[in-house]
């Protein structure tokens, strides 16, 4: 059984005001095995973020199921949502959601604090975690006092402290430079390899040739998918725009 | 059309940011208002014609000035709350291409529109308000009302003025502002990354030093005059000692709290403690503004209260009887000679014939002086004291009384051995030697020391605590003080007074007729008296008094209120901003908790508890304040003849009570525009 199953999701949203009805995502059916790294791609305004609320549980479905570790996500209590959020889930964001009022060790703690770890259990997690990510040296210092790249880590590392099932990223590298980017996909890389499952949603093209396997979505459904197979990066980076250069000119669903 | 142009954008700019401008534009509407009402009051015309009305009027004009320097640090302030919010839409505008120059004109066109509404606003207001305040302060006066609306033209140009001038520097605070930062600083000024507070622990401990150092001040202070002295000295010091704590001292207990890891890597403490240190740091000013704003209108407002309702008290002891008679005589003799009895003769006379009587009559005689009080020994020599301002606290006052008086007056049977006295003393200040010793006198052995004695006008007219000795006889008493004089002066510092004081039984109007009668005979039986043989008699009545006592308490009351509304209103609009510019702050804070795993309950217990804390800090510390103020402002009303502790305990308590009411409801109103803002947000994100 899949770690992660996700079958025929979809997403109505209706404006406040009573507006027309606006389809984010009509139907998406994928699943997601246990140590794999996924990337969802897709261009603006094609459900990507809805679809990753949904995995987050801070959205509900219109209609269809979400299951991880065979949990039926809509099925759960709003009471234990977010205990179930930090427990199962790390997530790491485009603009990676630092807390301004916390040093960087703070922040990396906190899912730990809510869910009322001893402090000693705690440092004992972030050594490892801190050392591999490698901001051992910045744990005292505030967001506002690091790079971009270095935030990021941090947000990384705080996804990581909770030993969640799954990793959730949304746009992990939207907001770095180059360089820093492609230390966080080497990074990224290496903790899959280690065994944890990552589901990234993209839509650089370089984010995606690091994963195990590219989803796209297009008008709120799975429009294709590719396998990595024995590509290397680059190679995986060349059918990934070859599939982009496709869907834009429109190309036939295979 | 250029014109236009900026106009159309001064006044978006207004609109849009409603949820801003209304509270300043209000505040602005108010404090005009107050001025204009305060400043119209103080020149009303109506009051001069009122008995009292006079003094009250100058107790307002002390009120103008007031409320002219509030108004502008105030109106600064709140000003100051929203170029701060306001300033990412100027940067916009400056990279779409509006120089500098243009949004002056904007601006200048904004302030314009501002000042106009609310000046004229106000003004409106004013007007119809101000016959409201001429009604209440009439009835204060206890006088007939008149029932038309008046104008004061002067006091509409003096407000005007005022007020324009404000405005031109507000405007001008505004620009040089604008001037200083460029359009990316302006863009980003609302999130700019913020250092972490470092806890001042020099500072805190300042503040800790002085805040103690005046505490022990105000319950240690024994005798009222230095607690005038230094009552000042104490506020300041408090006021300092406050806006240190509140800004370094919060900071350092937070520090403190996360040091202790097992305390604050809890779930409830975490963030709160944590996020109440930022917001300290940018609120500690603010809350200490509001602290003691809060303190000010509660010592003010509970003071004069109690001034006003004590006035007809005080004035009991100003003026024991209705009609007080006190006759300086040149000898011990006199007071027990024809005189007294012809005196006696008048009144009864006068009165008679005001077809009324004699009631509670009250007779003593007495010998009295002033003198510096050194251990057990009165000093008496003026020459060793004079122009020595460090011992002002040491001056007493003394009344030498015969017993045969006191014990007839207080319906006692005393009696003394030689050289035994029994003493009484005013102004809560005790005399705990066992012997007295009057200048180069035999010394004297404390009997007892009495319980009560009548009042007296002199002893309430007075900083000085007065000290009664009774002795068996007044002569032996002060033959040996005759020969001191009284500075450089040939007045001898021993005076003999005979004190004859009596009811009446009529209204007022009779009573003041009374007492100009006697005043009047008094002074042709005075003919045939010289410098070394008088016996010269006052005549003071309450009937005649009773309105200048009601302008003077009256007018402090009355001022006391206005202030404490306008400093109360002041209090409520800087916690409105303060919540309003949280809350922006803490949307963002609020998503990433929630993205993290918080529940929304977790954050709505963690936010309300640091909103409790933090506004409520400012009331629990006003309320110390006030407790520790409360020896400090007993003193100096007992200056005013205010003795009744437990009635100030009542009006202090009832005044904090009310105010504590009115903030809580301050705090659902204002605490639920802040969720909205925090949760709002978060709805739209979803």
């Amino acid at each position: 059984m899949s770690m992660l199953e996700v079958n025929s999701v979809k997403k109505i949203y209706t404006t406040r005001f009573g507006g027309n009805p606006v389809q984010a995502l009509s139907n998406v059916s994928f699943q997601v095995e246990e140590g794999e790294y996924v990337a969802i791609m897709g261009e603006s305004g094609s459900g990507k973020t809805t679809l990753l609320n949904i995995l987050a549980a801070l959205d509900k479905p219109t209609s269809g199921s979400v299951r991880l570790d065979s949990k039926e996500l809509s099925k759960i209590k709003d009471s234990d949502i977010a205990a179930f959020r930090r427990d199962y889930l790390g997530f790491v964001f485009q603009d990676f959601n630092l807390l301004d009022t916390f040093s960087l060790e703070d922040n990396i703690y906190l899912p730990l604090v809510l869910s009322g770890k001893s402090p000693d259990e705690m440092k004992k997690r972030l050594e490892p975690i801190a050392q591999q990510l490698g901001i051992t040296s910045l744990l005292k210092k505030y967001p506002y006092e690091v790079s971009g790249g270095q935030k990021q880590r941090a947000a990384v590392a705080r996804a990581l402290i909770t030993s969640p099932r799954l990793i959730l990223a949304d746009e992990p590298t939207g907001a770095l430079d180059s360089k820093a980017t492609d230390e966080l996909l080497k990074l990224f890389s290496s903790i899959n390899q280690r065994g944890q499952t990552i589901l990234m949603v993209t839509h650089s093209v370089k984010a995606a040739s690091h994963a195990g396997r590219v989803l796209f979505i297009k008008d709120g459904e799975v429009y294709h998918q590719l396998y990595r197979g024995n590509s290397t990066d680059n190679e995986l980076y060349q059918k990934i725009s070859d599939t982009l250069t496709m869907l834009m000119t429109g190309g036939e669903h295979r | 059309m250029k014109k236009g142009l900026y106009r159309t954008l001064a006044w978006t700019g207004i609109v849009k940011n409603k949820k801003l401008y209304l509270p300043y534009m209000l505040t602005c509407i108010g404090t005009v208002m107050m001025c204009y009402i305060i400043s119209f009051l103080s020149t009303s015309e109506t009051f001069g014609n009122i008995s009292g009305g006079t003094t009250m009027q100058g107790f307002l004009q002390m009120g103008v000035g007031v409320m002219a320097v509030f108004s502008v640090i105030f109106l600064f302030y709140t000003n100051s709350f929203l170029i701060r919010r306001r300033k990412k839409e100027f940067g916009l505008y400056n990279i779409l291409g509006l120089g500098k120059k243009h949004l002056a004109v904007v601006l200048f066109w904004e302030t314009l529109i501002i000042a106009a509404i609310t000046i004229f606003a106000g003004l409106f207001f004013g007007i119809l308000l101000s016959k409201f305040a001429e009604l209440c302060m009439l009835k204060i006066l206890h006088s007939e009302a008149v029932f038309e609306i008046t104008v004061g033209l002067n006091s509409i140009a003096n407000t005007v003025t005022l007020f324009a001038a404000i405005f031109l520097l507000i405007y001008l605070n505004t620009l040089r502002q604008i001037h200083l930062t460029n359009p990316i600083q302006l863009l980003h000024s609302e999130n700019a990354g913020e250092k972490p507070p470092k806890a001042n622990w020099l500072i805190a401990l300042v503040g800790a030093i002085i805040l103690a150092g005046a505490y022990y001040m105000a319950v240690s202070i024994e005798d009222p005059i230095t607690a005038m002295l230094l009552f000042f000295v104490a506020v300041v010091m408090v006021v300092i000692a406050t806006y240190l704590l509140f800004i370094a001292g919060s900071v350092t207990i937070c520090r403190i709290l996360q040091k202790n890891k097992r305390y604050y890597y809890k779930t409830n403490h975490f963030v709160s403690v944590s996020s109440m240190m930022y917001r300290m740091k940018r609120n500690g000013a603010g809350l200490a503004s509001i602290c003691i704003l809060c303190t000010m209108v509660l010592v003010m407002v509970s003071s004069t209260v109690c001034l006003y309702f004590g006035v007809e008290d005080s004035l009991r002891q100003r003026y024991p009887r209705n009609i007080n008679i006190d006759a300086s005589a040149s000898s011990v003799e006199m007071l027990y000679g024809e005189q007294t009895e012809k005196t006696i003769e008048i009144v009864d006379e006068t009165v008679q014939e005001n077809s009324t009587e004699v009631q509670n009559t009250l007779i003593y005689r007495t010998a009295a002086f002033g003198g510096i009080i050194d251990n057990n020994r009165i000093e008496v020599d003026s020459s060793i004291y004079e122009n020595r301002m460090d011992l002002m606290g040491d001056i007493w006052q003394i009344f030498i009384v015969p017993l045969s008086d006191y014990n007839e007056l207080m319906g006692k049977d005393e009696t003394l051995n030689e050289n035994e006295a029994i003493i009484y003393t005013t102004k809560d200040i005790k005399y705990e030697e066992d012997t007295i010793q009057v200048g180069e006198n035999e010394s004297y052995k404390i009997k007892k020391h009495a319980e009560d004695f009548v009042d007296n006008g002199i002893d309430s007219m007075q900083v000085f605590p007065t000290m009664y000795i009774f002795v068996e006889d007044l002569s032996d008493f002060v033959q040996p003080l005759e020969n001191y004089k009284l500075g450089d002066d040939e007045i001898s510092l021993v005076s003999y007074h005979w004190f004859y004081g009596f009811d009446l039984p009529c209204d007022d109007d009779t009573q003041i007729t009374i007492q100009e009668q006697l005043t009047e005979r008094f002074s042709e039986s005075e003919e045939n008296t010289d410098e070394f043989s008088y016996f010269h008699i006052i005549t003071d009545g309450v009937a005649k008094e009773r309105a200048g006592f009601y302008g003077m308490y009256g007018g402090l009351f009355f001022l006391g209120v206005l202030l404490g509304i306008v400093f109360t209103f002041a209090a409520v609009l800087i916690i409105y901003y303060k919540q309003i510019c949280e809350g922006y702050e803490d949307q963002s804070r609020f998503e990433i908790m929630q993205k993290v795993g918080m529940t929304k309950k977790e954050i709505k217990k963690s936010i309300n508890s640091q909103i409790l804390t933090v506004f409520f800090m400012p009331l629990i510390t006003s309320g110390v304040h006030l407790a520790f103020a409360f020896p400090l402002i007993r003193k100096l009303l007992l200056l005013f003849g205010i003795m009744d502790a437990k009635f100030l305990i009542t009006v202090t308590f009832c005044c904090y009570l009310v105010f504590a009411v009115f903030y809580m409801i301050v705090y659902r109103v204002t605490s639920r525009s802040y969720f909205s803002i925090v949760s709002g947000m978060r709805d739209e994100n979803e």
